[in-house]
C-alpha cells in the first residue's frame, strides 16, 4: 500500500518540504483533479448549450418579437459560436471571476455568497447529525450481532436506505408541521437573527437529507465493526487480557472501522447536490440548491457552472481530506 | 498513478457490501427472497395487467365535479384528486411508469456499463485510461444535475427521463463491471484459459460475464430503486412525465400543494413508491446473502 517513499537522498530543507509525504500527496491529488473539474465545466456548458431550447426566449418570455431576442442574445454573446463562450468564460473563471447571471445580471460569486451559507448550514448540520447517530447505533448493533439493537439497526437502514428525500420531507412536514405544529413547514430564519429559529427552520430538512445517509452509514460502519470484532487478532489480544467489552468496542474496534466510513462521506458529498436542489425548494429555502433547479430551468448556465463547480471542489477538496485522515487514524498508512 | 489505498477509492462497490452475516437462517432468508419478489410481481401485474382486464377509471380527464373525494368513496377506492382524476387509476398507470423507467434504464446500464467495464478491466491498457477518465468525469458530475438539464433540454417525456438517467446508471455499473473484472482477470482459470489461447471476447462472454453476473445483479436490484426514486424526483419537478400523464413523482408534488387538508393526496403514491423501493432493496440485499456477493 506505501506508495515509492524512497526518497532518501533529500537531505536540504528545500527537498525535506517537497518529500513531505502529505504535501507532495495533496499536490498528485489538486494536479490529478484539474481534467476532472475541467471535464466537470465542459460537460455542463455543453449540456447547458447544446440542448435544444433558445436561451434569450426563455428569458424574455413567449411574447418577445424576434427582434428583442436577437438584441437580447447579442448584449449575452450568445450568438458567438460555442468554444468562443466556453473559452471566454473559462478564462475568466481562472481569473476568479464567475461572470453574471443571464436573468438577473447580478454577479455569479455575489449570489453564491450570499446561498451559499445556508446550504453549508444546511448540509453540516445534515451530515454532523447523520454521522454521530450512525457512529451510537452502529456501535451498539455491532456489539451483539443479530440482539435487539442489531435487528433495530437493519430495519432502520432498510426504511433509511429506501425512502426517497422528497417522500421523506413530505411526510415530516405532515406529521411535524402540519398535526403537531413543532417546527415550521417552509422558510429560513438566519443565523443572526435568532439562532434557535435558524435551527428549527433547518431541523426538517437536514432529517430528510440525513435519514438516508445516516441509514447508508450506520450499515456500513456496523457490517466494519463486525468484521473488525470477529476476524482481527488484536481484538483477541485485547480480550485475553481482560479489556472490558465496550473499551474493545469503543477504542479498538471502531477507530479501525472508520475508513470505509470516511470514504463513503467524502464520495457522498456530490450526490448531495441533487438532495439539496430537491430539498431546497420544498421548504423555501434560499440556497444554491433551489436556484440551481431555477437556473437550470431559465438556462443561466453561468450560475448553474458556479454551483457545479463549488460542489465538484468540494468532492476533491473531501476527497483529499479523507486521505489525510487515514493516515491519522492508522500511522502505518504513508501518504 | 497508483493512489495510498487504491482498494479503498477505486471500488465503491466494495465499500458498500452486505454485512458479513455468519449464519444465513434458512427459513427467513427464503421469506426476505419470496416476500419482496411476490409484493413486486403482485404490483407489477396490478399495473400492467389490471387496467386490460378489468375497467379502471381513465388516469386523465376526469370531471371537476368529482374532485377531491375521500378515499372509499362509491367507485373511487382511493378517491380522486383535485382534478377529479380516479387516484387508484393514476397510482396504477404511473407505477406502469415506474416500472417502465426503472427496467429500461437498468438495463441500458447493465448493457453498455457493463460492456464498457468489463472491457476496461480485462484489457487495461489505453483503453482502460481513457473509459475510466469519462466514468471518473461522469461521476463527479452530480447526475441529478444531468439528469435535470437533459429532462429540461429535451421536454419532459418518458423516453427523455430514461435517457437523463441512463447517464447516472451506466458510469456506476462500469465502475462495478471493472473492478471486478479487475478481480477475476488475475484468477488462475483466466491465466489457464489465456494459455489455451481463448480469445479477449470469447474470455469475456465465457468466463467473466458468468463469473461477475452475481454482483451486477444485486447491483442492479439496488440500482432499479435508485431510479424509480430518481424518476419521482424528476416528476416531483415537473421535468419528468408530463402532466396530467400519471407519475408517482408528480402526484406527490400535486398532493404536497394540498397537504394540510387533504394528506392522502400525496401520503397514498409516497407509499407505493416507498413500498417498492423497499422491495427492490430487501429482494437485493437477501440475494446478495444467498449468492455470497461482498
Amino acid at each position: 500500500m506505501a506508495v515509492a517513499t524512497e526518497t532518501s537522498a533529500g537531505t536540504t530543507l528545500a527537498h525535506k518540504v517537497l518529500g513531505s509525504p502529505t504535501l507532495r500527496l495533496a499536490g498528485r491529488r489538486l494536479l490529478a483533479a484539474i481534467p476532472v473539474l475541467w471535464g466537470v465545466t465542459l460537460l455542463t456548458y455543453l449540456v447547458m448549450n447544446l440542448l435544444p431550447g433558445d436561451t434569450a426566449q426563455v428569458l424574455l418570455g413567449a411574447n418577445a418579437t424576434p427582434a428583442q431576442v436577437h438584441q437580447l442574445e447579442i448584449r449575452l454573446h450568445l450568438n458567438e459560436p460555442f468554444w468562443v463562450r466556453y473559452g471566454g468564460w473559462l478564462a475568466a473563471t481562472l481569473h476568479g471571476n464567475l461572470g453574471t447571471s443571464l436573468a438577473s445580471g447580478e454577479n455569479v460569486t455575489t449570489i453564491l455568497g450570499q446561498r451559499l451559507p445556508v446550504t453549508a448550514e444546511l448540509l453540516i448540520y445534515a451530515l454532523v447529525g447523520s454521522v454521530v447517530l450512525a457512529v451510537l447505533l452502529a456501535v451498539l448493533a455491532a456489539r451483539r450481532p443479530n440482539g435487539i439493537a442489531d435487528r433495530f439497526s437493519v430495519v432502520i437502514s432498510m426504511t433509511g436506505l429506501s425512502v426517497a428525500p422528497y417522500v421523506l420531507a413530505v411526510v415530516l412536514v405532515y406529521l411535524f408541521a402540519v398535526r403537531l405544529q413543532w417546527f415550521p413547514a417552509i422558510g429560513y430564519t438566519s443565523l443572526t437573527a435568532s439562532p434557535l429559529q435558524n435551527i428549527r427552520s433547518l431541523t426538517l430538512p437536514a432529517i430528510a437529507i440525513g435519514f438516508p445517509l445516516f441509514a447508508v452509514y450506520t450499515r456500513l460502519l456496523r457490517a466494519d465493526i463486525v468484521e473488525q470484532m470477529q476476524r482481527e487478532d488484536y481484538i483477541v489480544t485485547a480480550r485475553a487480557k481482560g479489556v472490558p467489552h465496550w473499551h474493545i468496542l469503543i477504542r479498538h474496534a471502531l477507530p479501525n472501522s472508520m475508513f470505509g466510513l470516511i470514504t463513503l462521506v467524502a464520495l457522498n458529498l456530490g450526490v448531495l447536490i441533487g438532495a439539496v436542489a430537491i430539498i431546497e425548494p420544498i421548504f423555501s429555502l434560499p440556497g444554491v440548491g433551489a436556484i440551481l433547479v431555477s437556473s437550470i430551468n431559465n438556462h443561466d448556465v453561468p450560475i448553474v457552472e458556479g454551483v457545479v463547480l463549488v460542489f465538484a471542489v468540494v468532492v476533491v477538496v473531501a476527497a483529499l481530506a479523507a486521505d489525510l485522515l487515514y493516515a491519522v487514524l492508522d500511522p502505518r498508512i504513508r501518504l | 498513478m497508483s493512489a495510498p489505498l487504491p482498494d479503498l477509492l477505486t471500488a465503491p462497490g466494495a465499500v458498500k457490501a452486505a454485512p458479513a452475516r455468519k449464519k444465513a437462517h434458512g427459513k427467513a432468508s427464503t421469506l426476505r427472497i419470496w416476500l419482496p419478489l411476490g409484493f413486486l410481481v403482485l404490483l407489477a401485474a396490478a399495473c400492467f395487467i389490471w387496467p386490460q382486464i378489468y375497467p379502471v377509471p381513465k388516469p386523465v380527464g376526469g370531471s371537476i365535479l368529482e374532485a377531491g373525494l375521500p378515499p372509499l368513496s362509491p367507485g373511487h377506492i382511493l378517491g380522486t384528486d383535485p382534478n377529479g382524476n380516479d387516484v387508484l387509476s393514476r397510482i396504477l398507470y404511473g407505477g406502469q411508469v415506474s416500472f417502465e423507467v426503472g427496467f429500461s434504464v437498468t438495463v441500458i446500464g447493465l448493457v453498455i456499463g457493463g460492456l464498457l467495464g468489463m472491457a476496461a478491466g480485462y484489457w487495461r491498457g489505453p483503453a482502460d485510461a481513457v473509459i475510466s477518465r469519462m466514468l471518473d468525469v461522469l461521476i463527479a458530475f452530480p447526475a441529478l444535475v444531468l439528469a435535470l438539464a437533459i429532462a429540461e433540454g429535451l421536454g419532459p417525456s418518458e423516453l427523455h427521463v430514461i435517457w437523463a438517467l441512463a447517464i447516472f446508471s451506466i458510469p456506476a455499473t462500469g465502475r462495478i463491471a471493472r473492478s471486478n473484472t479487475l478481480a477475476i482477470r488475475e484468477q488462475d482459470f483466466m491465466l489457464a484459459a489465456r494459455l489455451s489461447g481463448t480469445r479477449g471476447h470469447q474470455a469475456i462472454i465465457r468466463h467473466v460475464i458468468p463469473n461477475i453476473l452475481p454482483q451486477l445483479m444485486t447491483f442492479a436490484l439496488l440500482g432499479f430503486g435508485i431510479v424509480i426514486i430518481l424518476e419521482g424526483a424528476l416528476s416531483f419537478l415537473g421535468l419528468g412525465i408530463p402532466l396530467p400523464e400519471p407519475s408517482w413523482g408528480s402526484m406527490i408534488a400535486q398532493g404536497q400543494q394540498v397537504l394540510s387538508a387533504t394528506p392522502e393526496q400525496a401520503l397514498i403514491p409516497s407509499a407505493f413508491l416507498f413500498a417498492t423501493v423497499v422491495s427492490l432493496n430487501v429482494l437485493g440485499d437477501a440475494l446478495r446473502e444467498r449468492w455470497g456477493v461482498r
